[in-house]
């Protein structure tokens, strides 16, 4: 963690009230996530569903609200800050969401919807700078300007994943959080979108929250990454590295059950996987130990604590790695 | 066992048919997994409604063409005379196992009534266990009590696959089984469907977006595009040497974990919308390798090398232009 960091989240804890069967439950869905992204990096956090890493984007954003761990931005407490602090910060920490269906309002056009950041914090002198900056925003994305006036239902999921882009860019923040935002997409036009968020990061200088549970797109985009697996962080690292060389269980199994293009290389029947655990019976040491080819009896009683391994910014939660 | 033959649906007025799926033609054997691939809106689902004879009514309906199991035409055989004549012998299996399941009923009963379909009333409940053995569900006698929301995604679809087999089917035609699953329980669900295939000696038509996921599974693959079969071949040819530009786009536009920080090559554009398709190769507006004539010219299947089929006038050779 150094000082250029802009964004700095510390031991991150969101849970979640939960009622099942007429009993509630408590739900930790994320516990304990440390992580800090430095100027002008694409992090991505990968995992499967429910490992708590949507709820981290959206801690982070303030979508809900964390209970225990600090963020900071840019140095500052966001967490503890008033209004007016953290309305400075929502216009710089700005969200991209997985479907494009559902994140743009139906009733509003793309233009509004773009310009919504922009009007609530009366950043346009005049209806002319306004439209101005929504076409040139629009262009940015890659979309005709006259889209303004267009509703979200006239577009196809590509051209609204690129209005739901647009709308994170204007004003110009410092950080796009992007939560799955290509997985409702086609193949062909997933290229189009990660190339587009690829020439913006560049363009824009953005960093970047990446998540997704896709390790192909996690390649492709980010420079560091971290694997997340029931609320917690269970190996952090350079993406290459951690691809190509993984060291944690998880992160190996994650990897192998990747269907490859390739029929030479085929795996269904040569690679053993189980179910993950039910996140209201959270197991007592690492959550992984049920499934872990390499689990000892310590792995059942205490929970392994990420720690660095020296090398390459690499950090592993495992005690037989 | 299943054979189709230039099915073509319709939606539309009889005399201004639009065409979603157009002269689409493939069969599948006993024992076999024919990977039927392409992205949204390319009529790879119609085609498999079509087949069931589930199209939605009213809707779209089939306009010309066969569709042949084991020999026999039920084209036009809505399920139930299907399962009446004899030749109900077709199950399917949905993306979503949630929303195919009835929420407030247990699996076992769902189960249970899927048997009592095709087989003996009376020793459906032991073989509504015998299913779930079949499908590995774990602990299957404590599961046939458990209601729907109580299971794991792979569980449902475990579930939904045991349903499609009480019929013992002949032909199994799984429409995006393991889209909605994460990869760790999704080679589960596609290593019990191979094993299956083998060992009830079923045809299956798998259909998915997913090049990797039919690189894995299939053992030809059929690609679709604006309601067109545009390369058939067996698995190994197509991803050694696809022959369709389109084809070729779709396998290098997937991300890879191995790339790194690089753009991806894009097939431009989108497919056209049904009903907008006019004269000459359906593909060629997005095509980086269109000729003049490529544009007016009309198009029949070629053969480029056993079994390898192609609907592309200049066809790739070894992955490069010919």
């Amino acid at each position: 963690m150094s000082g250029d960091d802009i964004l700095d989240v510390r031991d991150l804890k969101v849970s979640f009230a939960v009622r099942r069967a007429g009993r509630k439950y408590r739900v930790q869905a994320v516990d304990g996530v440390s992580l800090a992204l430095a100027e002008g990096e694409v992090l991505g956090i990968v995992g499967e569903s429910g490992c708590g890493k949507t709820t981290v984007g959206r801690a982070i954003v303030g979508l809900v609200q964390a209970n225990g761990g600090s963020i900071r931005f840019k140095g500052v407490d966001a967490m503890g800050a008033g209004r007016a602090g953290r309305r400075a910060m929502h216009l710089n920490v700005r969200m991209v969401f997985q479907d494009p269906y559902a994140s743009l309002n139906p009733r509003r056009t793309i233009g509004d919807s773009v310009a919504e950041a922009g009007d609530i914090n009366g950043i346009f002198r005049d209806r002319a700078e306004r439209s101005a900056m929504v076409a040139e925003t629009l262009a940015a994305v890659g979309l005709n300007p006259s889209f303004a006036a267009r509703y979200p239902y006239e577009l196809s999921g590509g051209q609204r994943q690129r209005a739901g882009i647009a709308r994170a860019i204007l004003p110009t923040p410092s950080i796009v959080i992007a939560d799955e935002p290509v997985s409702a997409l086609d193949v062909s036009v997933q290229a189009q979108v990660l190339n587009l968020m690829m020439d913006l990061r560049e363009q824009l200088r953005l960093s970047m929250l990446f998540i997704s549970h896709d390790l192909g797109v996690i390649g492709q985009i980010s420079d560091r990454v971290v694997v997340m697996y029931m609320g917690r962080i269970v190996e952090r690292g350079r993406t290459r590295t951690v691809l190509d060389h993984p060291l944690h269980p998880y992160t190996r199994s994650l990897i192998a059950a990747i269907p490859l293009p390739d029929p030479s290389k085929r795996i269904l029947g040569a690679i053993e996987t189980s179910e993950p655990p039910s996140l209201f019976k959270r197991p007592s040491g690492c959550a992984y130990a049920a499934r872990c080819p390499l689990a000892s009896e310590r792995c059942l009683i205490d929970v392994p604590e990420l720690r660095s391994t020296g090398t390459d910014e690499r950090a592993l939660a495992c005690h037989n790695v | 066992m299943l054979t189709v033959r230039d099915l073509t649906v319709s939606s539309g007025s009889a005399t201004e048919p639009v065409d979603i799926v157009a002269g689409v033609s493939f069969g599948v054997a006993k024992g076999e997994i024919l990977g039927l691939v392409g992205e949204s809106g390319c009529g790879k689902s119609m085609t498999s409604l079509a087949i069931m004879g589930l199209l939605p009514q009213p809707g779209p309906r089939v306009r010309a063409g066969r569709v042949e199991l084991d020999g026999r035409d039920v084209t036009q055989l809505q399920p139930w005379q299907r399962v009446e004549a004899g030749h109900g012998r077709m199950a399917m299996i949905f993306q979503e196992p949630m929303t195919s399941l009835n929420p407030v009923r247990r699996i076992g009963d769902q189960i249970v009534e899927a048997v009592r379909v095709h087989d003996d009333v009376s020793a459906a409940a032991a073989r509504a266990r015998e299913l779930l053995e079949l499908v590995r569900m774990p602990d299957p006698e404590m599961q046939l009590a458990a209601y729907p929301h109580q299971l794991s995604g792979g569980q449902r679809q475990r579930v939904m696959i045991a349903i499609a087999l009480a019929c013992r089917p002949q032909v199994l035609i799984a429409d995006e089984p393991t889209t909605a699953l994460d990869v760790t329980i999704q080679v589960q669900i596609l290593g019990l469907l191979r094993e299956l295939c083998g060992r009830l000696e079923m045809a299956i038509l798998f259909i998915t977006h997913d090049m990797g996921v039919i690189a894995q599974l299939a053992d030809r693959v059929a690609v679709m595009y604006a309601g067109r079969i545009v390369e058939t071949a067996a698995v190994d040819a197509v991803f050694g040497s696809p022959r369709h530009h389109y084809t070729r786009g779709l396998m290098d536009c997937m991300p890879s974990r191995n790339a790194g920080a690089r753009r991806l090559p894009t097939v431009s554009g989108q497919p056209p919308a049904p009903g907008t398709i006019r004269a000459g190769c359906v593909f060629a507006p997005r095509c980086g390798a269109a000729r003049e004539q490529c544009h007016v010219m009309t198009l029949s299947r070629v053969e480029v090398s056993r079994g390898h089929e192609v609907l592309c006038a200049f066809p790739l050779n070894g992955g490069e232009p010919a």
